[in-house]
């Protein structure tokens, strides 16, 4: 690639996914349906935060891989999931990652989280209405000009919505949400909304079979990350197999049932 | 009917340097100089917001004189480059030798072709990695590219402000010492540049992928000292 040079009226600006297309780094849309990645990622609002869980398979017409990361720092203070194509779902987190770095070297000032969610959204789009490889997102950041946690999930065509309690994606969505649903309060600390997200991957895992669950033989767990006022952290390996070994405890003792209460 | 008069190589290419050296010459001068774990980039600089050195890329930094649009445009190529060649092939492929390379040809054809010689003159620093040394690349207005050993001087008063600063330091030194010579060889013995007229970025590794870190007044003070 020669110096990217550009006259002040066709600039693409602090934009890397203009730039990328305009110097053909980005190829054409084309692409089959066989290499899918099924999926359950959540997020779960908190008192001073957000936490995501998410699982660790990916699938095609077999067990593809038991130790995928689904969820990605985008920067310091924002945290990026996918679901769906997992080749496109990689490109799609670099290209986030990137382009939040890019714009912060050319302007000298960083994106604001809503103005990182808004740039998605035409990714998503161009993704998803050009190539059967659809990539559904899910962002999660901590915002400093609100001093919040913020939840940002997309549709399909791109469309961006905020949630201000918790989102989930991909093919376990439907019990994941059913378990968030039951067990979400507006005043969750830290270790509950854990608790909580942890159980929604775990039902999720339980029931679909394209997601995976805590996998005790291989000691493989769904990855748990926290955002909060000191940025992206990951849950350490022994702690999430703590929180996820009590889940299954409870789970044995009940022979399986989770009816009664939540657990 | 228009005339076209005669005019020489040698005298073209006379005033063309004129012409970009005495619009360089009207801008103040940065230092850069390699110190024992990173590199220290030093201008002048009265604007807090328009700068004049910039991160490029993880281990690469920027740094213009001269007419401020010129090598801003610059800097942005620069930051596209990188970021471009770091997504097409790998972080660690983003090579600010080459980028000086691409750098040194646009602005030598600037030079000897367009319209009005650009009035820039650039660094480009790396901070050495296991893969790749330490490395100020100084390219001037008319195209040509040096590899500077320890430190570089931009800007009018390049000579002076180079035989200042090698006096006073002659070898490779602490960031503190390092500063101190670069700030008093850029204002010279007749004169002191206050703390917040003065841009200081490092390149330094802090554990992070990225190096670039712009020093904060407060803390550009306390590295001056008293």
């Amino acid at each position: 690639m020669g110096l990217p040079l550009f006259n002040a009226s066709d600039d693409p600006g602090p934009s890397f996914a203009t730039f990328a297309e305009r110097a053909g780094l980005v190829g054409a849309e084309w692409g089959s349906t066989s290499s899918t990645h099924a999926t359950t990622v959540v997020a779960v609002r908190y008192l001073g935060g957000v936490v995501m869980v998410a699982d660790r398979q990916a699938t095609s017409s077999y067990i593809a891989s038991r130790d995928v990361r689904k969820i990605e720092a985008a920067d310091h203070n924002t945290a990026i999931a996918i679901s769906g194509s997992a080749a496109r779902g990689m490109e799609f987190i670099r290209m986030a990652q990137l382009s939040f770095e890019h714009y912060e070297k050319m302007t000298d000032s960083a994106l604001s989280l809503k103005g990182k969610a808004n740039y998605l959204s035409p990714l998503v789009q161009r993704n998803n209405l050009g190539t059967p490889l659809t990539v559904i997102p899910l962002l999660a950041g901590w915002d400093p000009s609100y001093n919040d946690g913020r939840i940002f999930e997309y549709d399909g065509a791109g469309g961006c919505y905020e949630r201000r309690d918790f989102a989930t994606i991909g093919s376990g969505s439907p019990f994941a949400e059913s378990a968030l649903r039951l067990g979400y309060r507006t005043d969750l600390d830290r270790d509950s909304a854990i608790d909580l997200g942890a159980l929604a991957v775990y039902e999720a895992g339980d029931n679909d079979p394209s997601t995976g669950g805590p996998d005790f033989v291989r000691n493989i767990f769904p990855m748990i990350v926290t955002i909060d006022e000191r940025g992206f952290a990951e849950l350490p390996d022994d702690e999430v197999r703590r929180r996820f070994a009590t889940i299954n405890e409870r789970r044995t003792q009940s022979q399986g049932v989770a009816g009664g209460s939540l657990r | 009917m228009t005339n076209f008069f005669y005019v020489s190589p040698e005298q073209l290419i006379k005033d063309r340097a004129e012409f970009a050296q005495k619009g360089i010459a009207r801008g103040r001068s940065i230092v850069a100089a390699i110190y024992d774990v990173g590199v220290v980039m030093v201008a002048e600089n009265t604007s807090a917001s328009l700068n004049k050195i910039s991160e490029i890329y993880d281990r690469i930094a920027f740094a213009g004189v001269g007419r401020y649009n010129e090598f801003d445009r610059l800097r942005e190529a620069g930051i596209r480059w990188a970021d471009g060649t770091g997504f097409t092939y790998s972080r660690e492929d983003v090579d600010a030798r080459a980028l000086a390379n691409y750098y040194a040809q646009h602005v030598g054809d600037m030079f000897t072709e367009g319209q009005k010689p650009l009035e820039v003159e650039i660094l480009v620093a790396q901070l050495g990695s296991a893969l790749r040394p330490t490395k100020l690349y100084r390219i001037a207005y008319e195209g040509t590219i040096s590899d500077e050993a320890r430190f570089a001087v931009l800007g009018g008063d390049a000579e002076t402000i180079k035989s200042r600063f090698v006096a006073a330091q002659s070898d490779v030194a602490p960031l503190a010492e390092t500063l101190r010579h670069a700030v008093d060889a850029l204002s010279g013995p007749d004169r002191t540049i206050e703390v917040v007229d003065l841009e200081v970025c490092v390149l330094e590794d802090r554990g992070t992928r990225r190096t670039f870190n712009r020093l904060s007044d407060q803390r550009v003070g306390e590295l001056l000292g008293p």
